[in-house]
């Protein structure tokens, strides 16, 4: 694919990387988008993740994923370009763009700015889509796009020239070996988070797909903020797309949606499940369930009515596998939307057992509710179920 | 070509080309009055090449407006004729010559000299040529892309900064390159290929994507341009962005003549647009009295024997991968087709040999030259190490 000429061009210093011919159209228009340009975004990230990811952890037996997982990574590329990975305990954003001149990086202020999407370092690819390959031409940290790059309030990025950057990626390894002593973060501030009214109203504002570039549209701070809640930023996403997803009484009467379906959620059959292990009323109820990985164990995380689908009362229900027991100290709370805690929110493991429950009763209203684990289950990212 | 033959000539005299051939040397007086100026009030002759470099960089360097960058650009001249003439012989396509080569890479002296690193003991020269290859490369990698893409295509494929230079270099204010940039980010966000493939043909959005583009622009001048200046129509708008497409072509194919030629007979500001006498004298002393210069030369000699040691060391399959394609500049796939084995695996073990090399020679200039390492001494190092690799198994070439 990539012609003789060319090949005697290729800088030696950098990192050339075949994307496998069946990916230029398996990663292609796998999501909706609002704009053209918007699904190209999304098509250059998910082509720099099938080219880089098998490289890496063939040499350098890193076992990287998506950070956040990969369900979530349509809802950042609505609206920022780059993509997150993490390994062991260094995470990375990959920022491509098809720029022929390799002349400056721009890093989006978000990948900077937002403490929870903060990595250490910051990778500068070359996407060429025409010759089926990907470039790594230089990588930075952290602490140095904060410290010397310089910021285009437009486009609200931070900005370096080329030679500013470390042109070679292995010496992103060599140097933790020669070199140990690094930083790669700097700090940032904390984001305050929004008030459930003026996100709902943002989302209702933003949501619209004809807001084009809706992240310049709003101070830093609150868009920030948005961003950082892996929820609203869902319902933002879905909303420019037309779609609400989350409404998990209708996922019991229509089956679950297609976007929650990739965060892992289905409807389950517990009634046989219940029957393997003896009859239980409450285990007949329409129920959905979700796959976690909670320090390496498997557990389910379940919601189902009280009594029956018309009811306000929900149960939220973490469970082992059968014949496995959850751990001491495993906690499951929930939170209001906006993150606010409520009386009997939370349950904990005291003894080893093989589930714990909560049931919260609401009123006639809508209502958004946010489950949170601890220890925090593997690519945890926060979701509104909505009632 | 005929080796120039003394100090003066040396840092005052600019190579003459046609298309394919040295044509001669040409002297650029006010340099070589000015070299011989310096020549005759020094205490006793000063016959090293190194100890001009290093004079002229540290001028260049507290003086970055002075002659230092005129005699260091006559000073690199073979390096980046050499450069050149690699890379030519290496491309297939005949579309550039010899000459175009040379005047490409020699424009970017200034990024020699604001890369290079003269504590770190590799020589100018050697630092010199790893830039112009690798920005001869970089180059003629950009102009065979441009050439074979539709300038919608083009669009998609610039960063801004490259956009702002190519219209700066076409001649347009300030004002008009921000109304500019703006069109383009607008264009950038709404339209882009609706396949994976045939993009390099992309053609130009249908009427509905202007008026979108149109209307983003027209909204977003009020409150992001310093004067928002006047309502724009889609045609107007397709005009701009052509122009644009334009701009970074012309960007890329500089104007030949004008760049590398001495700057003649008196140009008056000989010696007004350099350092008082005083500060240069004390340079010279300077230089003189420390022992820098003349570490400078053994520590060069020093790296080149600790990566003759560091080579020797490497197992014989990673000596003879690094022999096919540095001494024999076999490509990857020649090398793959040699050995039996994919290209992948030469690729992974040619960047393990260049790892070690790096390691070694890392190691040594922190023992030896109590360099204190970071990424960016390793990148350094990283880039120089390429460039002595070639010139170690191509000695001809330098």
């Amino acid at each position: 694919m990539t012609s003789n000429s060319s090949l005697t061009l290729n800088n030696p210093t950098h990192l050339w990387l075949e994307i496998p011919e069946v990916e230029l159209e398996r990663s292609w228009q796998q999501q909706p988008f609002s704009t053209p340009n918007r699904s190209w975004v999304a098509y250059l990230n998910r082509l720099t993740l099938t080219a880089f990811l098998p490289w890496l952890s063939e040499e350098h037996g890193a076992n990287a994923k998506p950070y956040p997982k990969g369900a979530a990574l349509p809802s950042i590329w609505e609206f920022v370009n780059g993509t997150a990975i993490s390994f062991g305990n260094t995470k990375m954003v990959l920022i491509p763009t098809e720029a022929l001149d390799i002349d400056e990086f721009r890093v989006p202020q978000e990948w900077i700015d937002i403490p929870n999407w903060v990595a250490d370092y910051y990778v500068a690819v070359q996407v060429n889509v025409e010759e089926g390959c990907i470039r790594i031409w230089g990588y930075t940290t952290h602490a140095q796009l904060k410290n010397q790059a310089t910021y285009d309030a437009f486009d609200k990025a931070y900005c370096l020239d080329s030679e500013e950057l470390i042109s070679n990626l292995s010496i992103l390894w060599l140097s933790r070996q020669l070199c140990p002593d690094v930083i790669t973060r700097a700090e940032v501030a904390p984001i305050q988070e929004l008030p459930l009214l003026q996100a709902q109203n943002l989302i209702q504002r933003l949501g619209n797909p004809n807001v084009i570039m809706p992240r310049t549209q709003i101070p830093f701070t609150t868009w920030g903020a948005l961003l950082q809640h892996g929820g609203w930023r869902q319902r933002l996403y879905e909303q420019r797309q037309g779609q609400q997803q989350w409404s998990v009484s209708e996922w019991l009467q229509n089956g679950v949606s297609d976007f929650a379906q990739r965060f892992g959620w289905a409807t389950i059959d517990t009634q046989a499940f219940a029957g393997a292990r003896g009859s239980n009323v409450a285990e007949t109820l329409p129920t959905i369930a979700r796959r976690l990985t909670i320090n390496s164990q498997q557990c389910e995380l379940r919601v189902l009515p009280q009594s029956n689908i018309n009811s306000r009362i929900w149960r939220f229900e973490l469970r082992a596998l059968p014949g496995e027991l959850l751990a001491t100290g495993v906690k499951l709370r929930l939170l209001t939307e906006d993150l606010q805690p409520f009386e009997g929110n939370e349950v904990e493991v005291r003894s080893s057992r093989e589930s714990i429950y909560l049931e919260v009763a609401l009123g006639e209203a809508p209502e958004g509710l946010v489950w949170v684990i601890e220890p925090t289950p593997d690519n945890f990212e926060l979701e509104i179920l909505y009632f | 070509m005929r080796v120039r033959q003394n100090l003066i000539e040396l840092f005052s005299t600019f190579l003459e080309l046609d298309a394919s051939k040295v044509i001669g040397w040409a002297t650029d007086a006010s340099l070589r009055r000015h070299m011989m100026n310096l020549v005759s009030k020094l205490p006793q002759p000063e016959q090293s090449e190194d100890f001009w470099v290093f004079y002229w960089y540290k001028l260049w360097s507290n003086a970055p407006e002075s002659l230092g960058k005129a005699h260091l650009s006559a000073y690199l001249q073979e390096v980046c004729y050499w450069a050149a003439r690699k890379t030519v012989s290496g491309i297939t396509s005949s579309q550039y010559t010899l000459s175009d080569c040379f005047q490409m890479a020699v424009i970017r002296v200034d990024k020699v000299l604001k890369g290079y690193k003269p504590d770190m003991g590799f020589s100018l020269k050697n630092y010199g040529s790893a830039v112009f290859n690798s920005e001869l490369k970089e180059m003629l990698r950009q102009q065979n892309e441009i050439d074979i893409c539709t300038n919608w295509r083009l669009l998609k494929k610039l960063t801004q900064k490259r956009l702002v230079e190519s219209l700066q270099n076409a001649g347009q204010s300030a004002d008009a390159i921000g109304r500019y940039v703006l069109a383009w980010k607008c264009y950038q966000e709404l339209y882009a290929p609706q396949q994976p493939s045939g993009t390099r043909r992309l053609q130009k959005p249908d009427s509905e994507t202007w008026l979108q583009i149109t209307q983003l622009y027209n909204q977003l001048r009020l409150t992001q341009l310093p004067t928002p200046g006047t309502e724009l129509n889609p045609e107007t708008l397709e005009k701009w962005l052509s122009s644009c497409a334009k701009a970074v072509r012309a960007y890329l194919y500089p104007n030949m003549t004008s760049l590398n030629a001495p700057r003649g007979e008196d140009n008056g500001g000989e010696l007004q647009d350099i350092l008082p006498q005083l500060t240069q004298q004390s340079y010279i002393s300077e230089i003189i009295a420390s022992e820098e210069q003349r570490d400078r030369q053994s520590q060069q000699a020093q790296i080149g024997d600790v990566l003759v040691k560091a080579i020797k060391e490497l197992d014989e399959e990673a000596q003879k991968i690094i022999q096919l394609y540095y001494a024999k500049q076999l490509t990857q796939q020649q090398i793959a087709k040699e050995l039996g084995v994919k290209q992948y695996t030469v690729s992974r073990r040619l960047t393990k040999v260049r790892d070690t090399l790096l390691v070694k020679l890392a190691t040594w200039s922190q023992e030896s030259m109590h360099i204190s390492l970071n990424p960016s001494v390793l990148n350094y190092i990283n880039t120089v190490l390429e460039e002595w690799l070639q010139a170690h198994y191509n000695p001809n070439s330098l």
